[in-house]
């Protein structure tokens, strides 16, 4: 269900792109992944997520994507009430996000055009559109010349900005990016978050997950921390962690 | 959903058979074994039933008149019984005086339901047709059959109630007929048509089944493709079509390549055993029995590739396949 801006909103106020009020998860089996979880991500913010494993940083990456629902409080995400909202709109919020995996999920049997030109056709765009659309993500991620290829021709650091670019093609608002670093070396690393950055920068917002700390110091965006399902940390810089 | 989207999406669904060619040729060939059977059973049931007509045909019941004879002469008259005074048999003790009120009589048979040719006899050519049987102490110079009507049945399985019916009008005595073999043709038609019901009920199941594997199978070989469509937002129906593309096709395949094996199966037939069964009566031609056969086909082809189809993905999509993170 998407929230309607009210009119109670003071002059000026944005209405956040994230907002989670009050969110706990506890999974069947009694795991307590979330507890009490307040946060606001606004439009055109760069957020690190850290944590330890099980720290509650997949759940919480979950329930921004309706992977999973809040079992107390409530999760907005770009207007999108996930907490009453029905499984059938559960597509339409997706295509307002770009998600990119740790481990690239590229179809092997598609070359690299047709892996990015795919996730236009799942939103209905005409051929047209998806040559020049494709074209120009191939572009911004450096690999226009590699429209031909196979992804297993590709190295880690190319497949994985085969996804970026499959990632944005459709202009979201929100990239979500699950340790994207994790399967590429810490040269091609920087480069991957390079790009995130300068995507950041024409005013996407980016959630990304990761382990990699001298990456989070070095990039300097805000980082929030979780521990036991709890945030322990809400930076509005980096370099402070 | 867009045209272009349906358009793409069937391309993948035809693409698919071909990636999948493997468990394509397998759902080809056992959804084959399950259409041969069916169109050789509805082959040879077709065969049968015509049989069965031409048996029909010669299934004529005789009804016997209410006339002088059959009060003279009662069904039940034996050569030891005492004979009837003639003199004590008046006008009023029966019905049929005369040829035209027999007439009357077969043309009220006439218009009852299921009778479909009612052809009316003298007593006298009743007796010309009992000329071999008479009884023996009947002297030849006196007859004792009665005028009566030579009645063909519609359809054999109505036999009591027609009967019923015909022993209704005023001017029927009596009614002769071969019922028992009414009821074994009644009781063969009625067996084969059970049994082809059941035949065709068990090889759809079975169809649906193949469909369902083949389905299911392709499913989780594209479980990665899959959860990228859920990720970048696919609804459930962009996720299924493909699949019933897919599903469709093998059942096309199956039922084009099903018909060319049930004509070359027939031909063989044709030489050996239907000959046999068939009597004097013609064996059906397969032109003819082509068309319902692969419209049977592709309804069996059509229906289980959609039904299979439906049924696996969207018990996928329900139990696991929202989670796109479900792949690792």
């Amino acid at each position: 269900m998407r929230v309607i801006n009210t009119n109670t909103q003071v002059p000026g106020y944005e209405q956040p792109l994230i907002e989670f009020r009050g969110v706990s998860k506890t999974y069947i089996g009694g795991t307590h992944a979330l507890s009490d979880v307040n946060l606001k991500i606004n439009k055109g913010e760069f957020v690190f997520v850290v944590g330890s494993s099980g720290a509650g940083k997949s759940t919480f990456m979950k329930l921004i994507m309706r992977e999973e629902k809040a079992n107390v409080g409530e999760v907005i995400v770009n207007g999108y009430n996930l907490s009453t909202m029905k499984r059938k709109q559960v597509p339409m919020l997706r295509r307002t996000m770009g998600i990119v995996f740790q481990d690239f999920r590229l179809i092997p049997n598609m070359n690299v055009f047709e892996n990015v030109a795919f996730a236009m056709h799942v939103v209905g765009a005409g051929s047209r559109k998806i040559r020049k659309e494709v074209s120009r993500a191939l572009a911004k991620v450096g690999l226009g010349h590699k429209a031909r290829s196979m992804p297993d021709e590709l190295s880690g650091g190319e497949q994985q900005r085969v996804g970026l670019a499959r990632a944005l093609v459709n202009a979201p608002d929100l990239i979500i990016a699950d340790e994207p670093t994790g399967n590429v070396d810490p040269n091609m690393s920087y480069e991957i978050v390079g790009l995130l950055d300068e995507i950041n920068k024409r005013g996407t917002t980016i959630l990304m997950v990761t382990h990699d700390h001298n990456l989070v110091r070095d990039f300097n965006h805000r980082v929030i921390m979780l521990d036991g399902g709890k945030i322990v940390a809400d930076n509005a810089e980096g370099s402070a962690l | 959903m867009k045209a272009r989207s349906i358009k793409y999406l069937t391309g993948e669904g035809i693409k698919n058979v071909w990636v999948n060619r493997l468990m394509s040729i397998a759902s080809v060939g056992v959804l084959m074994a399950c259409m041969v059977l069916i169109g050789i059973a509805v082959i040879i049931g077709q065969n049968v039933n015509r049989a069965m007509v031409g048996l029909e045909k010669q299934n004529v019941v005789m009804v016997y008149f209410n006339d002088y004879n059959s009060v003279m002469y009662p069904i039940d008259f034996d050569a030891d019984d005492e004979m009837i005074d003639p003199s004590t048999i008046t006008d009023d003790m029966y019905v049929v005086h005369n040829d035209e009120e027999g007439k009357a009589v077969a043309e009220k048979i006439e218009k009852l339901d299921n009778i479909a040719e009612v052809e009316y006899f003298t007593k006298e050519e009743d007796m010309q047709r009992f000329e071999d049987k008479k009884i023996s102490n009947i002297t030849d110079d006196v007859n004792f059959c009665s005028c009566g009507a030579k009645v063909t049945l519609k359809d054999l399985s109505r036999f009591d109630e027609t009967i019923e019916g015909i022993e209704k009008v005023e001017g029927v005595y009596h009614i002769s007929s071969s019922d028992e073999t009414a009821e074994i043709i009644s009781a063969i038609k009625d067996g084969l048509g059970t049994a082809g019901i059941w035949i065709i009920a068990i090889l759809l199941i079975i169809s649906l089944v193949i469909v369902c594997n083949t389905i299911r199978v392709t499913m989780y070989n594209r479980k990665l493709e899959i959860s990228i469509m859920k990720a970048v937002g696919a609804t459930d129906a962009f996720v299924r079509l493909p699949f019933v593309v897919e599903g469709i096709l093998l059942g096309l395949i199956s039922a084009i390549l099903s018909e060319v094996v049930v004509y070359f199966c027939y031909r063989v037939m044709l030489e050996t055993f239907i000959p046999s069964i068939m009597g004097a009566t013609m064996p059906v031609s397969f032109a003819s029995a082509a068309l319902p056969i692969f419209g049977l086909f592709v309804a069996i082809g059509v229906v289980s590739g959609v039904i299979g189809s439906v049924i696996m993905i969207s018990k996928y999509l329900r139990r696991e396949g929202s989670e796109f993170k479900a792949y690792n």
